[in-house]
């Protein structure tokens, strides 16, 4: 039972993890139909920028995060305006490739700057919370808090602001969105600052719990992928639910079965969803 | 396991070859340098980019750095000619039939008579191909003896074999912990072949051992849930191991949840690399191999002094890939001297092991006796036991039945 509840709190803490790379992911997809492979280097970004102010300049971790959050989301508007606002209206295959080639560049540039080594991001809260048995460290703790306070944030954000709900109507059709006079492409601009942003405030967070190095963003962005897609492509709630869920899945067929099957259970979730239900677990809507 | 996520990895990474052919076209010939010595290239194919690059840029490294010294001294002599080495690198992205490619192209455009591979796979891929003309000397650096069994007569195997530290580590880690491991290795096919013989040698001992909880440290996110299980089964020690960091980050998962006894980490992970990531009192009674810029032996200080004088003092710590090729190239220097010729494989490869007995004191970073027939260089091998935060030396013995020549 212990080990059934230690290994709950592990899944809750690595689903919040998930979570908050997905809902960046799920964004930018649900406004632009842009599967955007490069948010894994928005990820990394927001790692490093995230050490380099802690180790280099001696900030404080908050101010780190906020740095994180601005450098990441200036990163993700350029990337809007630079690359995929040119090919607005070509084919998607298009997108897909500038975002590889994104991805590709952006990785390359952390590899000349920062070099292929594992960087390590200090943080304070070095801690370990234990009761009745079970343990969970301060950070993921925290990255449990953050991650539920940011979905909150994201939530009022799309329901109550303007901007918000521009952007999710522009998420139900794009054409009708034009048409009631909303600016797509500021939608579109503002859609991939936020995105920086959510992918900023995961790798500032998730940096201390893992290793910063330059093709850190490409792992998780295919679990991430495969999330949206469980999720529903484009819908927030299933990013949410669909992290959570996989996190959950994968820790518990790794205690229940074998640790070597997790990773294969993504996948296994993938195709399962896409044969029962194709448009994903929350399909409808933002 | 993990199929799907490689797959779609490798073909994320289908743009790459490109720049790889980018980066190469700036390649040329020219046998004498403007220093006035006889240019002798020497190739080296590895991982540079994705993420073993870290690991492959070590090794190339200690390959540079040796060549580099080479060309400070002046080169050396070969009948009469002053020679130096070139590095001629290209990238395989880990990838065994990339080797292939890579080395097919390097031999078209440089020909070098000696080409370095640091990975078991793309060596023994490279196997196939050494023995034709045009015929090279292969400087295999894998510690997995299957390259052995190949019995090819142009390899050379630099590492110590992995299969020396079971018996030594499993007889200290037994002694001072208890009878129950448990199991979170990397699923590697090297972590897969570690995890065999560990297993199976702790329980020749007597020892019980718990389910396998490994994972791929290069994919895994977080270990905690791994560690979880296996601590569940409350084992005496833990068998863990694959690139440090990744192993260092499971070592501090096992201490936060509170597991009190020793890790037995395999050869793959560094300790001088953990510590940049657990403090030393969370390596309190490991053991695993001994970290390079400490090594019981005569040259290490030379090479420790030479290493950051050439990158600085902040730089990466040195570890046993830096070392191992290091020394690796000027053995082959000196062999090329014995042997008169810098172009013949076969005859270098006839004086490698006159050569290691040769070395001066300077470069014997590691003891080394001369090679097998099947062309392993034998080496005196020192582990570590991590025993109130000081490193003891625990000898590994030379596998029985070496016959070097």
């Amino acid at each position: 039972m212990t080990l059934f509840l230690q290994q709950l709190v592990n899944g809750v803490a690595l689903g919040s993890v998930y979570s908050l790379v997905a809902l960046g992911l799920t964004l930018v997809y649900g406004v632009l139909k842009v599967p955007n492979f490069a948010h894994g280097a928005l990820y990394m970004a927001g790692a490093y920028v995230a050490f380099v102010m802690l180790t280099s300049l001696g900030s404080g971790y908050v101010v780190a995060i906020v740095a994180a959050v601005a450098v990441v989301a200036l990163l993700g508007a350029v990337m809007e305006w630079v690359v995929f606002r040119p090919l607005e209206g070509k084919s998607p295959v298009h997108a897909m490739i500038a975002a590889l080639g994104v991805l590709f560049f952006l990785e390359g540039t952390a590899d000349v700057i920062w070099g292929a080594d594992f960087r390590q991001v200090p943080t304070p809260l070095d801690g370990v919370v234990s009761m009745a048995g079970i343990n969970i460290t301060e950070q993921r703790l925290l990255v449990v808090v953050a991650a539920v306070v940011t979905m909150l944030a994201l939530y009022w954000l799309l329901k109550r602001t303007l901007i918000g709900m521009s952007i999710e109507a522009m998420a139900q059709d794009r054409e009708g969105a034009l048409l009631v006079g909303i600016d797509t492409r500021r939608v579109a601009l503002v859609t991939f600052a936020l995105s920086g942003v959510l992918a900023a405030i995961a790798g500032s967070l998730i940096a201390p719990l893992v290793l910063v190095f330059p093709t850190m963003g490409a792992v998780i962005v295919l679990k991430a992928f495969v999330i949206v897609i469980l999720g529903g492509m484009g819908s927030v709630p299933g990013a949410i639910v669909g992290g959570y869920l996989l996190a959950l899945a994968e820790t518990m067929a790794g205690t229940y079965v074998a640790f070597a099957f997790s990773e294969l259970i993504a996948f296994a979730m993938l195709v399962l969803v896409l044969v029962v239900r194709p448009t994903g677990l929350f399909a409808k809507g933002v | 396991m993990g199929l799907p996520v490689q797959r779609t990895a490798a073909w994320l990474r289908a743009a790459l070859p490109l720049t790889l052919a980018l980066s190469l076209a700036g390649c040329g010939e020219g046998s004498a340098g403007a220093d006035g010595l006889e240019v002798v290239p020497i190739g080296f194919v590895g991982p540079l980019s994705g993420g073993a690059a870290y690991y492959g840029r070590n090794v190339q490294r200690g390959i540079q750095m040796a060549a580099d010294e080479i060309a400070e001294s002046g080169g050396f002599e070969v009948e009469g000619r002053r020679v130096r080495f070139e590095i001629v690198s290209m990238d395989d992205r880990y990838l065994p039939y990339e080797t292939a490619t890579a080395v097919r192209r390097l031999l078209q455009q440089r020909r070098p008579s000696v080409i370095f591979v640091p990975h078991a796979g793309g060596i023994r891929a490279v196997q196939e191909i050494n023995i034709n003309e045009p015929k090279f000397l292969l400087a295999a650096y894998s510690s997995e003896p299957s390259i052995l069994e190949a019995e090819n007569p142009l390899t050379v195997m630099l590492p110590p074999r992995f299969d020396g530290y079971q018996e030594p580590f499993v007889d200290v880690m037994m002694g001072r912990f208890g009878q129950r491991l448990g199991l979170i290795p990397t699923t590697t096919a090297y972590g897969r072949a570690w995890t065999e013989r560990v297993t199976a040698e702790w329980r020749r001992r007597g020892g019980t051992v718990g389910g396998d909880h490994g994972v791929d440290y290069n994919t895994t996110t977080d270990f905690t849930g791994a560690v979880s299980r296996a601590l569940a089964d409350r084992p005496d020690v833990l068998f863990v191991g694959g690139p440090s960091q990744p192993t260092a980050l499971v070592i501090r998962a096992a201490r936060e949840q509170g597991f009190r006894g020793g890790f037995l980490v395999m050869d793959q992970a560094k300790f001088e690399e953990m510590v940049t990531i657990v403090p030393m009192s969370a390596l309190e009674g490991s053991i695993g191999v001994y970290p390079q810029e400490d090594y019981p032996t005569a040259g290490t200080p030379f090479f420790v002094e030479s290493y950051y004088g050439r990158y600085g003092e902040d730089f990466q710590v040195p570890t046993s890939e830096v070392a191992i090729t290091y020394q690796a190239v000027h053995l082959l220097a000196r062999a090329m001297q014995l042997a008169g010729t810098t172009s013949d494989p076969e005859a270098i490869r006839a004086r490698v092991g006159e050569a290691a007995r040769g070395m001066p004191e300077e470069l014997r970073i590691f003891e080394t006796d001369g090679v097998t027939d099947q062309g392993h260089l034998v080496r005196a091998v020192y582990a570590a036991h991590i025993l109130n935060g000081e490193f003891v030396v625990v000898e590994i013995p030379v596998p029985a039945g070496s016959v070097v020549h």
